[in-house]
């Protein structure tokens, strides 16, 4: 069956010369290549997201009165549900952080530079994307935290002058987060944000692979002085080995985590009861929530929140935009170096002072 | 001579003078209040109460047996009253002769309390306003700078009322922690314009006000004749005036400390329904902790337990039902709502702890699972282990 299937497959794709390339492909390896796996398991995240989140929408249904409900009975009626629902909650929480550390490493690593500015570009979008992604289902399962933490989330948009009161009208559907917002962000969740996502991983894979893997500029210099000292894999089966064993590391973590920390619940969304105390978005966007609290309400007269979300958005644009305005100097990649520690330590601090809940 | 007559004049000016100052003052302040009273925003003014023969200018006080009839006037005239509120009230004052309070005052007893004592004078608020001295929140206050006062109750041969009584009650509670603005205060039992201790047979009838189940159960029950020819005051006989305390289960029974133990002890019938009694409603409350203590162990490892928690909820109402029972002082009705309640609850127990099994099986599957992963963890670590070393090669730049 196979020695006919083979052949059959050959004459109608490439299949062979994709082999064949991937036979010659070779990694760099070095005492920073454990890094690269960060992208890899980044993209392992994403197709168990795939795979988890279309058996939820087996059971799943986008609407006030039932999306509470049907989360429950995921959890409690359907076969392996519990495992499918908690499996999707942490594996999105996990590509998060993976995404964030492979962003960092590409940056310390100095991966941005000429000629992979569009896989820069195209990944920090997929960040961005999964940011989105994180947002967007957030506020799924209807119930307490995600209602009111979706409403802070989303009054935050208003400050966008011009636009702002318009665009929070558009994501929330409405004037406040109601049934609406949850059949929009849905939409937004399963096929909007997929869509695009798919297109850019597509794009992202396209160009490493065109590219190749960079080599950190500290690792350039020691080959330029010794030949010897730069080595190689092959991508076959050496890099793809380590790969899959990251990933089933991953997967390890993953089930443990599903089963002894289940993801909660938590209590039905009432859009008419008062805003419980604590209320805060998910990690990764506390960063962002604990820096607008505290902004002073006017900055030299310029409304203080609308200061800390022109920040963000400028430092989001620089982000995208920094392979075309960082220079591939020594002096250059210090300052890119320094900038994102900072970036990293002010992150990290604000986080920590969210979590400690000591917020004024 | 004259000297004499400049230092007379000039003593009765500087002993006069004081006595105006304060009138002055006296006056600023009550016109001060009376821009924040209720009556002056409906328009009226002061000389509405201070009725004065000799014409404008005059503001003459009217004596303490007056003012309720004064406040009448207006408040007793329906068609009048209608034009500030169309529900408003006009029997307090047909309400406040009925009173001791009223009854005393007709009888020109000018020390017990009339409309301005509990209302105020020249600032007085709605009853709804928060800061009226009537206010739900403020009405016990009011009523104990009287009522507490042993002194001035000793005058009329009355004991005072501790003032930290009704804070110690559950009515208090439920006012001042829940800010259940319907729990009763002083007024809600003795009435507010016909003020009047309620009387041994009446008791009843003003707990149930609120108290409807209870009160009907214990009008059918063989108590109430019992405690009407002993002369007991019927609700107050257990749960005591005033300082009502949340009532426990380990009121029933026949040990030291119970309530039943001063009128019962453990013989005869009566001794042994007391204990049976007692018997179940402790059951019930044991399988409601059990199911509770279970159901928060499966909660707390991540799992939902809906199912179990609306049994225990279902069992909590059954408790409260079993509780009310014990006003039919008898066994049978009981009896049926705490076997249902030890159902619900066992129900819930049961979810919690079928909860519990899942988990363990989640375990070992997780710990088998687990092992498979390692098995293939450990084999890809022996076959990249194994796999030839780096070369020095340049790195393939455009593999596709």
């Amino acid at each position: 069956m196979a020695s006919r299937l083979r052949p059959w497959l050959e004459e109608r794709l490439p299949l062979a010369d994709l082999l064949e390339t991937l036979r010659h492909k070779t990694v760099p390896h070095h005492r920073y290549s454990g890094w690269y796996y960060f992208g890899g398991m980044t993209l392992f995240l994403f197709a168990m997201q795939v795979g988890t989140g279309a058996l939820l929408l087996l059971y799943y249904r986008p609407s006030a009165t039932e999306a509470y409900e049907s989360v429950q009975f995921i959890v409690t009626r359907v076969p392996f549900g519990w495992l499918v629902r908690s499996i999707h909650a942490w594996s999105a929480n996990l590509m998060v952080a993976c995404a964030f550390a492979h962003l960092f490493s590409v940056l310390f690593l100095h991966a941005y530079r000429r000629p992979r500015e569009l896989t820069w570009v195209s990944g920090v979008l997929l960040l961005l994307l999964t940011l989105a992604f994180g947002f967007t289902g957030y506020l799924l399962p209807w119930n307490e935290v995600s209602f009111f933490a979706t409403r802070v989330g989303t009054d935050i948009a208003a400050t966008v002058p011009v636009i702002g009161h318009g665009l929070v009208r558009f994501l929330r559907g409405g004037n406040d987060v109601s049934g609406a917002t949850l059949t929009r962000l849905f939409g937004f969740h399963v096929a909007v944000l997929p869509a695009i996502a798919t297109a850019l991983v597509g794009l992202h894979l396209l160009l490493v692979q065109r590219h190749g893997m960079s080599v950190p500029p500290s690792v350039e210099r020691n080959r330029a002085a010794d030949p010897g000292v730069m080595r190689t894999i092959p991508f076959l089966p050496h890099f793809l080995l380590r790969d899959l064993f990251a990933w089933t590391a991953v997967l390890a973590m993953l089930a443990a985590l599903s089963t002894f920390y289940p993801w909660e619940l938590g209590t039905k969304a009432d859009p008419f009861a008062a805003a419980p105390a604590g209320i805060r978005p998910e990690w990764y966007f506390l960063w962002a929530f604990e820096a607008l609290k505290h902004m002073p309400s006017t900055l030299a007269g310029i409304d203080g929140e609308f200061v800390a979300v022109a920040a963000m958005g400028i430092m989001g644009i620089g982000a995208i935009l920094l392979p075309f305005m960082a220079r591939n100097t020594p002096g250059g990649r210090r300052l890119v170096v320094w900038t994102g520690i900072v970036m990293l330590l002010f992150m990290s601090a604000m986080t920590a002072l969210a979590l400690a809940g000591n917020t004024p | 001579m004259r000297g004499t007559v400049r230092i007379a004049v000039a003593a009765i000016a500087l002993s006069v003078f004081p006595a105006t100052v304060r009138a002055q003052t006296a006056v600023e302040t009550a016109k001060s209040a009376f821009g924040e009273d209720v009556h002056a925003a409906a328009g009226l003014t002061c000389a509405a109460c201070h009725v004065s023969s000799r014409g404008a200018g005059a503001l003459p006080i009217p004596s303490r047996t007056a003012i309720a009839p004064l406040c009448a006037t207006c408040h007793s005239d329906a068609a009048y009253m209608r034009r500030f509120d169309p529900q408003v009230r006009v029997d307090q004052f047909l309400q406040y002769q009925t009173s001791v309070h009223g009854k005393r005052m007709a009888a020109d007893d000018e020390r017990v309390a009339t409309c301005t004592d509990c209302h105020g004078v020249h600032g007085i608020k709605r009853v709804n306003d928060a800061r009226s001295p009537v206010a739900p929140l403020n009405v016990t206050t009011t009523c104990g700078r009287c009522h507490g006062d042993p002194a001035r109750m000793k005058l009329f041969g009355r004991e005072a009322t501790p003032p930290g009584d009704w804070s110690a009650s559950v009515h208090a509670a439920a006012l001042i922690k829940r800010g259940d603005t319907s729990a009763p205060t002083c007024i809600a039992c003795h009435g507010s314009h016909g003020a009047t201790p309620p009387g041994v047979t009446s008791v009843a009838n003003v707990c149930a006000q609120c108290h409807v189940r209870e009160a009907e159960l214990f009008r059918v029950s063989p108590k109430k004749e019992i405690f009407d020819a002993l002369g007991e005051p019927e609700c107050l006989t257990c749960h005591r005036n005033h300082r009502i305390e949340p009532p426990q289960d380990t009121w029933v029974g026949v040990q030291e400390g119970s309530v039943c133990v001063e009128c019962h002890d453990e013989s005869g019938d009566s001794g042994m329904t007391i204990r049976r009694v007692r018997e179940e409603l402790d059951g019930l409350s044991a399988a409601l902790s059990n199911a509770d203590a279970v159901l928060t162990r499966a909660e707390r490892a991540g799992m939902l337990v809906d199912d179990g928690r609306t049994a225990f909820q279902e069992a909590r109402e059954y408790r409260v039902q079993s509780r009310v029972l014990v006003h039919a002082f008898a066994l049978a009705p009981l009896l049926k709502v705490t076997t249902e309640g030890t159902a619900s609850a066992r129900r819930a127990q049961q979810v919690g702890e079928a909860a519990m099994l899942e988990l363990q099986t989640r375990r070992r599957g997780l710990a088998l699972a687990t092992l498979v992963i390692l098995a293939f963890l450990g084999t890809l670590w022996l076959k990249i282990r194994r796999l030839p070393p780096p070369s020095s090669q340049q790195p393939t730049q455009r593999a596709m």
